[in-house]
């Protein structure tokens, strides 16, 4: 269909292509790797671009890290502030608190930066959970890719303490009041925990001057080039297992069908870094984050309401809430409260998270390699348990929240606590029976899990009758997703395939 | 500025600067001379003219408004409060003073329906007028007892004569911090106590009432006597209280002002949210 002049474009186009890559196979030797890189085939459903999304986040992170450090100084050196913001006029802060102040009102684009990394970071982690989400889900952590699973993990559980001690550099109350919680903890391990927390604070809290330092290295440095690492590895290893994709017409265990990198996949994944700059400063810019001069210089002695960690931190600090008054003594030695909920609660979660892809070939007796994904509903158990940890984690952050829960809803602090003690348990048990009648449900009608059914699937029982599964569709038209014939033939490619 | 001190230090051992101080010294002895004069005018001027700052507002006396605040009290607040004040489903006030009368009628919390229920802000029942007339019937009845209570205090005219009694928002900044943020939020947005108890937000309420708060305690407020914070430290708090609800946000909206949890919400549903759309659009189904 296409006329002379495309054709002769198209031709040049390949021309200049090609000249490009002799360039570079002149000096590097590399062209031949560059021209199938270029040619790999990348599949196109959205759920797989929201990793993309964390990714861009991670480099839009550096980018505006970077920016912030030029300008932050890890110093716990006391000074008298005499600035522009007047309510902290001739008050005594630590010269990084001072640093960001300044940052925040005098350097230019400064604010802007530091809201944007925030808003980054929050989005980062967000995304990641939506990803790990998207992987558990339709199994794509299966063999070949435990490996993956578990740089992944990885990769969330570094992010997640990278966030936390950006949360920590600022020195402001929220940055104090959160570290001595983290303190705490870190002192309730037992046998060990006061000797650790003590070494890596350099003394009793607030710690040394050498903390601070401590942790802007470990933010700055120590974790970010673990994440890039990591990231580069999770990259690499996805690279050469390539990409999984859901079952469809044309898509078997063996081949991959989707755009090539080159220009399409290449295009998209641009576009996405570009909507991702735009919310991330869209929000740096027009939503305030951390307003840290309200919260003021950390003195031990002060302490706001509202202290809570960033959400991704929310359900350790709801499960340290929640979590009943116990303390064990024997043999002469105290478990501290905050160790179950502050230690040994993440410390199951993670080593779950961590062995899931064996405990689920045990589940599901199914040892083989996977390319192809499972639709959540393929896998009633799986997606059971998943809704159901989800709700825990839900559960867990809103108890985070609970005072202010109390102030918008008006209801007792006490009885927040406990409906959320016992949601802990009956929630995830609730969402997991109606997360697995709905996959049962949802495998039976072939129906899509959102939109509204349309048609419906045909069958003829042993007598001959015809039935149609899934009731509820009201009519074949007027609703622009074709007629019942197409979504037939459709769940039927899906169950050949 | 502070450069320039040991620059000139340098330069009273040069020779060249010891000649230049020789032809300068007339006008410097001038020059000095005046700033002296100056500053002991300076010191000596609004010592002399500067008015006494009032703590309190006085409460009118007069029998009109008395009777007026009798005949309104007997009629809304008699009920719980009893008749004459004096106690009955609800706490005498023959011991709180304007203050607490002040705040409880001027934030709307009194009336109340309900004597258990949490007194909350509310839309005042009562006209300014009116207000002043219970204060002035119950202020009678208080002084007549033997026990007048704190008075309103003098929020807004402390701060406009810029004297020295004037506070500066970092003292109340600090203050705010140390006595109130622990319930009601370093941004005064509020939060929770334990049995139900909800702490309002500052946002609507006047210096005149923040000041009116600390002294009286309404209940499970504590109350900050003159030994726990001066009347100028109240004044401190009542007018950075007002400076913080009106402050201007820098760095753009601020969601709610409650810290980390409306910022984690709006970065899930707003941030990721729009993402998730962006990338459904970008991408395929399939």
């Amino acid at each position: 269909m296409s006329t002379v002049e495309e054709r002769s474009a198209s031709r040049k186009r390949a021309q200049r292509q090609g000249q490009a890559l002799d360039f570079v196979d002149d000096r590097l030797g590399s062209s031949k790797w560059i021209r199938s890189a270029l040619d790999k085939i990348f599949p196109d459903h959205w759920s797989f671009m929201v990793g993309e999304v964390a990714m861009y986040c991670f480099v839009l992170l550096l980018a505006t890290g970077i920016y912030l450090a030029l300008f932050y100084s890890p110093s716990s050196a006391v000074v008298t502030y005499h600035g522009s913001y007047a309510p902290l006029d001739g008050q005594k802060m630590t010269q990084a608190y001072e640093s960001v102040i300044n940052l925040s009102f005098n350097v230019r684009f400064g604010l802007l930066m530091r809201q944007a990394h925030h808003w980054a970071a929050n989005i980062f982690l967000a995304a990641i959970a939506f990803h790990m989400c998207r992987v558990f889900f339709t199994g794509a952590f299966r063999r070949p890719r435990e490996a993956n699973w578990i740089i992944g993990i990885t990769l969330l559980l570094i992010s997640m303490l990278e966030g936390f001690s950006g949360y920590s550099l600022p020195d402001d109350l929220l940055s104090g009041s959160g570290l001595r919680v983290v303190y705490s903890i870190v002192q309730s391990i037992p046998f060990v925990g006061p000797w650790l927390a003590f070494n890596v604070w350099g003394g009793p809290f607030p710690g040394s001057s050498a903390f601070l330092q401590r942790l802007f290295v470990i933010h700055e440095f120590l974790f970010p080039l673990l994440l890039a690492g990591l990231l580069g590895a999770h990259l690499a290893v996805l690279w050469h297992q390539k990409h999984t994709d859901f079952a469809g017409p044309g898509k078997t265990e063996k081949n991959i069908v989707g755009s090539r990198l080159w220009p399409q996949y290449a295009i998209k994944s641009q576009a996405l870094l570009m909507f991702v700059a735009m919310v991330v400063f869209g929000l740096g810019g027009l939503v305030q984050i951390n307003p840290i001069w309200i919260y003021g210089p950390f003195e031990a002695a002060r302490s706001s309401a509202g202290t809570q960690p960033d959400w991704y931190v929310g359900w350790l600090d709801g499960a340290l809430r929640l979590w009943p008054h116990w303390e064990f003594r024997s043999f002469g030695h105290e478990i501290a409260n905050p160790f179950f909920p502050g230690i040994l609660l993440p410390g199951i979660v993670f080593t779950v998270i961590y062995a899931w892809p064996w405990i689920d070939k045990r589940v599901f007796s199914d040892y083989g390699e996977h390319n192809l994904l499972d639709r959540p509903r393929d896998k009633p158990l799986r997606t059971a348990l998943g809704v159901a940890a989800l709700i825990f984690f839900i559960d867990t952050t809103l108890a985070s929240a609970t005072d202010l829960i109390g102030n918008g809803l008006q209801v007792s602090f006490e009885l927040l606590i406990e409906i959320l003690q016992y949601g802990s348990f009956v929630g995830p048990v609730i969402g997991g029976v109606v997360a697995y009648r709905t996959c049962i449900l949802l495998q039976r009608t072939g129906a899509h899990p959102v939109q509204r059914p349309v048609g419906g699937i045909i069958v003829r029982d042993a007598h001959g009758a015809y039935h149609t599964l899934g009731a509820e569709h009201d009519g074949h038209e007027g609703n622009g997703h074709g007629g019942p014939e197409e979504v037939v033939l459709g769940a039927q490619a899906h169950r050949e395939a | 500025m502070s450069t320039a001190v040991p620059s000139s230090e340098r330069g009273w051992r040069r020779p060249l600067a010891a000649l230049r101080r020789k032809a300068m010294g007339g006008p410097l002895a001038l020059v000095g001379v005046a700033v002296a004069l100056f500053a002991v005018l300076a010191w000596a001027g609004p010592a002399q003219a500067g008015p006494p700052v009032h703590w309190t507002v006085p409460v009118s006396t007069k029998p009109a408004d008395i009777q007026a605040g009798n005949v309104l009290f007997n009629e809304h607040c008699s009920a719980c409060h009893g008749v004459g004040a004096v106690g009955a489903s609800a706490p005498s006030l023959l011991n709180v003073g304007p203050a607490a009368v002040d705040f409880f009628v001027a934030t709307g919390r009194m009336p109340l329906n309900s004597p258990k229920a949490q007194p909350m802000r509310n839309k005042p029942y009562f006209s300014p007028k009116q207000i002043a007339e219970i204060v002035a019937y119950v202020n009678a009845l208080d002084v007549a007892h033997g026990t007048p209570g704190p008075g309103i205090p003098n929020v807004v005219a402390a701060c406009k004569t810029q004297s020295a009694e004037c506070p500066t928002l970092s003292e109340g900044n600090q203050l705010f911090l140390l006595n109130c943020a622990q319930c009601h939020d370093a941004s005064g947005s509020g939060g929770m106590l334990s049995q139900g108890y909800v702490i309002p937000s500052l946002r609507d309420a006047t210096a005149t009432q923040v000041a009116e708060a600390i002294r009286v305690g309404p209940r499970p407020m504590p109350n900050f006597g003159p030994g726990q914070l001066t009347d100028q430290q109240v004044m401190a708090v009542a007018d950075y209280v007002t400076w913080l609800s009106h402050r201007p946000d820098r760095g753009g909206l601020g969601i709610a002002h409650f810290g980390p949890v409306p910022e984690g919400f709006v970065a899930i549903i707003f941030g990721l949210g729009i993402l998730l759309v962006i990338s459904r659009l970008i991408g395929n189904r399939g």
